[in-house]
């Protein structure tokens, strides 16, 4: 009887909480987030949902809506739905040139308080207006999937360093250490690309890195990486290197940081005739000074917009007891760097 | 001094203890520890862990003593000390001190599931619901209660595994420098991880219930041992996952944690995780409720059954005046200081009592022989 009774009861609480059906909600999946034209504080916010149809195509729908909360968004989107809006399925967030400048702590902070986004959310910027880069048609499996991967697997395998919102809400809560987001742009309707690396300077973005500055910019933020670059020889050969493992070493002295990169790679691609051990190591030479001149430049003008994208504030901080970052500031301003490198290439291919 | 002696049919095996005190102490309070212990000690705190570890083992050697020499639990060392009636009326409050643990800990749960899954869940009907279920596993008596430690404890163990996700985003660096804090500051971070421990004191109400109790401490001991590692490898992970400033504005970063989780089958893993909790405080709220009701029928000689029904009566009307996050932090911040006095000032004092009065005791003995 008494089980009977929990049976029952058990039963008849499922009814106190609300019951949300996969095929009657608008899954938000994306969103992005421009400044509107003429205002000081008010965003014009896109949503995007994806409707999944019954021969299995996708339709990208966006809805767009102003307001100054992130949930004023959602109210006004709700009023041109005939499905509640829910955001537990949120994995992109785009935001234009205007309001990145401006600064994007306020939003980025609601996701994080927001209990149903999850921390792999990738928050981009855009060259253009976040809505017109939701508004195309990429790939048959919806918008925000085919950016999605497309940043995940340029994350894995290529040039972009390791990034999503636990990420980079950590780097801005780090004192010493700034964000960075992947920069994307549209194309055409149909295609958008990785356009650079937008550096932060707490939740404001200073500048854009193009695009061949990625490669050495990984190489300095991210503990181990892989990527891609090519070298240009002294005799006007070309070769492509994918680097396999790379490994930095930063010390940090008063007055002075060493960094030293390591990487070994292969090579995917030559121009010349034949590819001899004297060749290889021509290759290795200039792939390493190529590194070394790069990451310098890298890190003067990290040092110029006072920022600190690497986290060398961090890093010293770890090694001091009672540290100061004020006085931080100024060191890091007169900071001296010397890069090394060392490049191993151990493969070449299938043939000789 | 007779006591009634319990019959052996209703005892628990020694290794149980095991089970009983680590499914207490594991409740609540671990949603939430790391930020309140940061704000003491920074990165240093997984320290202070340590620290209070070593001192509950000194806390269990004094309990299972006073346990040897009064031969009973709490009430029978109060009546050894104060006679029957002041020791009655000291044992009273801890009968308030087991249903605000129980009003807290299903509270904190519910807030829990209200902030991260669903806002419109009742309270009262939940924890209408949850009362229940805890009514009809206490009236199969402490066996079955401590079944349900058994499996509180067995069952969620591989929550653990799940942690493992935000060790690939975590900077173990984080920790340097070792030992940035003053030892007061270090100190004053034990001292806050209180609500986290608090639970293994039950062993002096539960010691009349086990079997051959010295073969037991080992066991306390054990259960103790594998909570302070368990928490400290926990605070580990989580210092070296967030910054600090970005961990001050966690309120449940352990369940924060989960959001980085990645799985094939399911978006939020929260949900299977908040889920899962629930047999986690299910032991919890049994265990606290079965000792204050013990105590009521061992003090004012009420049948057990009758005084389960008051106490569920009362936490269902208290548990309704709880109604905002800060209500609810009042509590489980006031419920870890009496916590506190309780293990850590409480139980010393009434050891040293206990020892002072046997000594005299002995000696009025030598004398009238």
């Amino acid at each position: 009887m008494k089980k009977l009774a929990i049976f029952f009861l058990a039963v008849l609480l499922t009814g106190c909480v609300d019951k949300e059906i996969i095929d009657d909600i608008n899954i938000e999946v994306a969103v992005g987030y421009d400044l509107l034209e003429g205002s000081e504080d008010t965003y014009r916010g896109t949503i995007l949902f994806q409707e999944f149809q019954t021969d299995k195509s996708v339709i990208n729908r966006t809805y767009s809506g102003n307001g100054l909360l992130r949930k004023d968004l959602i109210l006004d989107v709700s009023k041109q739905t005939s499905e509640p809006v829910v955001t537990g399925g949120l994995k992109l967030a785009i935001f234009g040139p205007d309001i990145s400048e401006k600064g994007i702590y306020d939003l980025v902070d609601s996701f994080q308080r927001d209990a149903s986004i999850g921390a792999r959310l990738f928050i981009l910027t855009a060259e253009e207006k976040a809505e017109e880069v939701l508004e195309g048609n990429y790939g048959s499996r919806g918008n925000s999937t085919y950016i999605y991967n497309l940043i995940e697997h340029n994350i894995e395998h290529h040039d972009i360093p390791y990034t999503n919102l636990h990420l980079t809400m950590r780097d801005f809560y780090q004192k010493g250490e700034d964000p960075f987001f992947p920069q994307i742009k549209k194309i055409s309707n149909d295609k958008v690309e990785v356009s650079g690396i937008s550096l932060f300077q707490g939740d404001k973005e200073v500048d854009v890195l193009p695009v061949e500055k990625m490669f050495f910019f990984k190489l300095l933020v991210d503990k181990y990486s892989e990527g891609n670059f090519e070298v240009k020889l002294p005799g006007g050969d070309l070769a492509a290197v994918k680097s396999i493992r790379s490994k930095r070493k930063i010390s940090i002295l008063d007055k002075k940081t060493n960094i030293k990169i390591t990487i070994r790679g292969v090579i995917r691609e030559y121009t010349g005739k034949t590819l001899t051990q004297e060749v290889i190591k021509k290759i290795e030479k200039g792939l390493e000074k190529e590194i070394e001149r790069e990451t310098l430049k890298l890190l003067k003008k990290f040092q110029k917009l006072e920022i600190d994208p690497i986290g060398l504030g961090r890093m010293k901080k770890t090694q001091t007891r009672n540290f100061d970052f004020k006085k931080w500031e100024d060191d890091y301003k007169n900071m001296d760097f010397n890069v090394t490198s060392d490049v191993l290439i151990e493969e070449t291919g299938v043939i000789e | 001094m007779k006591e009634q002696t319990v019959p052996d049919r209703l005892k628990i095996s020694p290794f149980l203890v095991f089970y009983l005190i680590m499914s207490m102490q594991i409740g609540i309070g671990v949603l939430g520890y790391q930020r309140i212990i940061a704000m003491d000690a920074g990165y240093d705190a997984w320290i202070s862990i340590l620290f209070i570890g070593v001192g509950i083992h000194v806390i269990v050697w004094m309990m299972y003593k006073i346990g040897e020499t009064v031969n009973g639990d709490i009430v029978t060392a109060h009546k050894y000390l104060a006679g029957s009636f002041f020791g009655k009326a000291l044992s009273v409050i801890f009968i308030g001190y087991f249903i605000l643990y129980s009003l807290t800990v299903i509270r904190t749960f519910i807030e829990v599931i209200q902030v991260w899954m669903f806002p419109e869940l009742s309270t009262f009907w939940f924890t209408f619901g949850f009362l229940l279920l805890c009514v009809y596993i206490i009236f199969g008596g402490f066996r079955t209660v401590v079944g349900t430690a058994f499996f509180g404890v067995v069952l969620p163990a591989y929550l653990l595994f799940t942690f493992g996700w935000a060790v690939k985003f975590s900077n173990l660096s984080n920790l340097l420098p070792i030992w940035d804090h003053t030892i007061k500051e270090l100190l004053t971070a034990s001292y806050h991880t209180s609500l986290t421990f608090i639970g293994f004191e039950i062993i002096l109400f539960c010691y009349p219930f086990i079997k051959e109790p010295k073969k037991s401490q080992k066991w306390a001991h054990l259960a103790v041992l594998t909570t302070t590692l368990i928490y400290t490898v926990l605070a580990i992970i989580t210092f070296s996952y967030f910054a600090e400033d970005q961990l001050q504005k966690q309120i449940w970063a352990t369940l924060t944690m989960w959001k980085i989780v990645e799985m094939p089958f399911v978006e939020r893993f929260e949900y299977i995780g908040i889920a899962n909790w629930n047999l986690i405080i299910l032991p919890n709220v049994c265990i606290s409720i079965w000792i204050a009701s013990r105590l009521i029928k061992r003090i004012f000689n009420i049948r057990q059954k009758i005084g389960v029904f008051f106490i569920v009566g009362a936490v269902l009307i208290l548990i309704n005046f709880l109604n905002t996050r800060e209500k609810i932090n009042t509590l489980n911040d006031y419920i870890g200081k009496m916590g506190f006095a309780f293990t850590f000032i409480y139980i010393p004092l009434l050891f040293a009592a206990v020892k002072i009065a046997k000594k005299f005791m002995q000696k009025r003995k030598v004398k009238k022989q």
